[in-house]
């Protein structure tokens, strides 16, 4: 426990150095209170854009609330998945190339202990990201569109977390095993192929987490209770990559 | 909405600038990054949050 203590310290200076503690939640908080903004701006937008056809811009009805906050938390399902799937795919092949996971394994750590600090300091800098960039989304679309249920959008938030933290932990699992750009597409690759199957089969797989990131739109945007089915298959699929991550580490401790 | 309001639009801006100035400080500390840094520095000054966030995630190599 004192080891993943440490090395989880050591992680969090090492984002911290690169700046990855700021500029995360900072584009997080951008992609968040765009989404109100363009959305409240859109009119204005169009008329600048020049060629509207006449007669548009009165059929333009400002879209509620909750509706808003489900797109701007969706912008996470995109761009914010994209960020975060960059940011992990070197955190475990760029120690194995640099030689520091040997330098490590000659000391008795544990590769689980490793793994674990690694991924709780991602976790760490999603929560930080989602928390102030729902937080601001949420700020803005309270002023522009109107008020908003808090405890329908704290539970929409950890949903959609939960669906970012299997990809995460996809990614982490991938770069145990191969080089980060691999294994960045194949993180990407595996969350989109899930989101795939859910959306043409979607009463077959409603227990998997791609099913979160739906629950977590209508939880906003029609108050709809929660679903426990993908969050256990998600907090499975998460403890299934953390653990084979340390098994990848202690076999396969050379590059290529 | 006849004005723009720069109460809600400000802080958005203000974020930009707070990105690409973190960018262009990580730059100048950089030993190595992938392409030309001058190409970086315009990327981060005009590239608003698509030029911040490529240059953070592929623009620097990590030792």
């Amino acid at each position: 426990m004192r080891n993943i203590w440490t090395l989880y310290h050591k992680e969090m200076l090492e984002s911290l150095r690169s700046y990855k503690l700021i500029w995360v939640p900072v584009v997080f908080i951008i992609l968040g209170i765009m989404q109100p903004l363009t959305t409240y701006y859109m009119p204005e937008i169009l008329k600048a854009s020049g060629n509207v056809p006449p007669g548009m811009l009165e059929g333009y009805e400002m879209p509620g609330s909750a509706v808003v906050m489900a797109q701007a938390l969706g912008q996470y399902g995109t761009i914010g998945m994209l960020i975060l799937v960059l940011g992990v795919m070197n955190s475990l092949a760029g120690e194995r190339s640099s030689g520091t996971i040997e330098m490590l394994m000659a000391k008795p750590v544990a590769p689980a202990a490793i793994v674990s600090a690694k991924w709780a300091a991602q976790l760490t800098v999603l929560l930080m990201a989602l928390g102030l960039g729902a937080a601001g989304a949420a700020y803005y679309t309270e002023q522009l569109m109107g008020p908003l249920s808090w405890s329908n959008l704290a539970a929409a938030a950890g949903l959609y977390g939960l669906w970012l933290l299997c990809a995460v932990s996809l990614t982490l699992l991938f770069s145990a095993w191969l080089r980060g750009p691999a294994a960045a597409f194949l993180g990407l690759l595996a969350a989109a192929a899930m989101s795939l199957a859910h959306s043409l089969l979607p009463s077959l797989l409603d227990w998997t987490p791609a099913a979160l990131t739906a629950i977590s739109a209508e939880m906003m945007t029609k108050g709809k209770g929660l679903a426990w089915g993908p969050i256990f298959s998600a907090g499975i699929l998460i403890v299934v990559c953390v653990a084979s991550a340390s098994l990848f580490i202690r076999r396969n401790q050379l590059p290529e | 909405m006849d004005e723009i309001k720069w109460g809600l639009i400000g802080p958005l801006l203000a974020l930009q600038v707070l990105l690409a100035v973190i960018g262009l400080i990580s730059l100048s500390k950089a030993e190595r990054t992938r392409g030309p840094k001058w190409l970086w520095v315009i990327i981060l000054i005009f590239g608003n949050l698509l030029g911040s966030v490529a240059y953070f995630t592929v623009g620097r190599k990590d030792n």
